[in-house]
């Protein structure tokens, strides 16, 4: 139940892209596509949960004046990793999604649940968290991906639904992104603002 | 010569930073309420991302290549810049104070700017010369100074206006950045040289 | 826990030596499969420009005129070659494709490998120069490639003559690089 709470907090409470504006960049460069969207969401949920975890297992060994870099250290490893891995197994998805996996080490959303939560929970505790905010991350990539998509080239996940020639390429293209997410964000807000 | 030219303008106007690499966002909504800091973060982003690019550029030619170690690239840059800017900012409150007083407060936002990560990758994924790369990260960080301060004074602007409830905030600066981004689209294609 | 010299200095050696362990041991572990993927994409996409052959293009690779070119052999004689080529003048900067040329000198396939184009416009050049029966498919054609804009025969991509032109360009560079190949060996 607790579990679930977390979890569900991580997606609509604590929503990284349309509630705390977190994790910009990657938010804006990889939803071309939903598929790339969705692909650079798991790609930090990976990171999210993997850092959550072992953060907060080592929260009780670590020297409170050196925890930030400690926290990034744990967090470059783990993406580190990712990039190795990626470059093994899904070599194309790595080339498509490019700078902005080496570059998950700065996504705020990372440091900033280290900090708010893995520090101060249970390492399942932690672990539902990470899992909450990751697919709250993905979720809101893979939307924005889908109607950026959608509206630039009348597919979604490369499905056509209406001929190419009707998509406004301008919502593929960099002001797009940022339009897109613009009125997605207002959208959150009318629908769940407490205000 | 022409060479340096070219990719100064086309990092500063071109290929924009903010607009069409999507590096620097979050101090990009974040720092851009008021002109004056707008100018402050842009110039400590200018030189911090300098001196970042200088280091690990040196770090990657002379340390990562020759022992065969590119693969903890990311971890070893994230940490040289988080050091560099632990050391600029005890540095500068004992040299200039005055310095400080006028860029101390960005100094610790920027070791999460992803844009100083993210020139200092691009310099060594495109093997740019020393030289080369100091003056991209100058131009590209002049790129973001650039379109922080536009967008700043835009912003100052927008408070004024009555927005609808539910776009107050970050989804109308969003939209008006998408404009911006539009704008800048207007100089890709040119080229010097 | 508190902050003492001692603790601080053992925490950050710590998690140094535990990162850098298990880094180096994902290293070791990946470095096999990542090299095997690199070989395979770049073996994939010689297959798809070159008509049949039964050597390895990419074994027998060399340089000539800053191009790396890789010959296609069948039961030891030369049936064509994949030329990796590039052009610096697209909209974006830099774009590299793959080439692939019989031993007469026509086109006989292509591969974008990376480039940074407009999608809808100057990112069409990745089927656009290959569609069938229109005025702008290349497959067959020989050297020299232009645009109509520059006197050809080739229609442009539409909306994005300048990313064409650089196309050619590149598609010259490595119809050129292939052809001294077979002078100077």
């Amino acid at each position: 139940m607790n579990a679930l709470r977390i979890i569900f907090d991580g997606i609509v409470k604590r929503n990284p892209t349309f509630v705390l504006i977190l994790g910009m960049c990657p938010t804006l460069g990889t939803t071309s596509s939903a598929m790339t969207g969705m692909s650079m969401g798991l790609a930090t949920l990976f990171v999210l949960m993997c850092s959550n975890m072992a953060i907060s297992a080592i929260k009780n060994i670590v020297p409170d004046k050196v925890r930030i870099p400690v926290y990034i250290v744990v967090i470059a490893s783990f993406v580190t990793i990712l990039q190795m891995l990626m470059q093994a197994y899904v070599p194309a998805l790595y080339a498509s999604l490019g700078i902005f996996i080496p570059l998950i080490v700065v996504n705020c959303i990372l440091l900033g649940r280290a900090e708010a939560f893995a520090s101060k929970n249970t390492v399942f505790a932690s672990l539902c968290d990470g899992l909450g905010v990751g697919v709250g991350f993905t979720l809101a990539l893979t939307l924005l991906g889908a109607v950026r998509e959608l509206l630039g080239t009348g597919a979604v996940f490369g499905l056509q639904l209406y001929s190419a020639d009707f998509g406004a390429l301008l919502f593929v293209l960099a002001p797009g992104a940022f339009i897109v997410l613009g009125l997605l964000i207002a959208l959150y807000n009318r629908l769940y603002s407490h205000a | 010569m022409l060479e340096y030219i070219a990719i100064i303008f086309s990092a500063i106007l071109v290929n924009n930073i903010v607009f069409s690499q999507f590096l620097g966002i979050c101090p990009f909504i974040g720092v851009s309420k008021n002109l004056e800091s707008a100018f402050g973060m842009g110039m400590a982003v200018t030189f911090v991302m300098a001196v970042a690019t200088a280091v690990t550029w040196l770090l990657q030619h002379y340390v990562l290549e020759p022992f065969g170690l590119v693969y903890v690239q990311t971890i070893s840059f994230i940490l040289v810049i988080a050091v560099l800017v632990q050391m600029l900012e005890i540095m500068m409150k004992k040299v200039s104070p005055s310095l400080y007083a006028a860029l101390g407060v960005f100094l610790p936002l920027i070791t999460t700017n992803c844009a100083v990560l993210g020139v200092a990758i691009i310099v060594a994924q495109k093997n740019f010369g020393f030289l080369y790369s100091v003056v991209y990260a100058v131009a590209t960080a002049v790129g973001f100074a650039l379109a922080l301060t536009i967008f700043a004074g835009i912003r100052t602007q927008l408070a004024l206006a009555d927005v609808p409830r539910s776009m107050r905030g970050v989804p109308i600066a969003l939209i008006v950045a998408g404009i911006l981004a539009m704008a800048f689209m207007g100089f890709s294609g040119i080229k010097i040289a | 826990m508190k902050s003492t010299l001692l603790t601080m200095t053992a925490g950050l050696c710590g998690i140094a030596l535990v990162a850098g362990a298990a880094l180096a041991g994902v290293n070791i572990l990946t470095e096999e499969p990542i090299a095997e993927a690199q070989a395979s994409a770049r073996r994939q996409a010689i297959a798809e420009v070159l008509p049949q052959f039964d050597n390895n293009p990419a074994d027998e690779a060399f340089e000539q005129d800053g191009l790396t070119l890789f010959p296609a052999k069948m039961s030891g004689t030369d049936v064509g070659m994949a030329v990796e080529t590039y052009s610096d003048n697209g909209f974006s900067g830099r774009f590299t494709i793959l080439a692939g040329f019989d031993t007469e000198g026509r086109l006989t396939g292509y591969r974008v490998l990376s480039h940074a184009e407009t999608p809808g416009l100057g990112a069409r050049m990745s089927d656009w120069f290959s569609e069938s029966g229109t005025s702008h498919d290349l497959i067959g054609h020989t050297t020299p490639f232009g645009v109509r804009a520059d006197g050809g025969d080739i229609d442009a991509i539409t909306g994005a003559t300048i990313t064409s032109r650089a196309f050619m360009e590149a598609l010259n560079k490595a119809a050129e690089a292939c052809a001294n190949s077979t002078t100077d060996r």
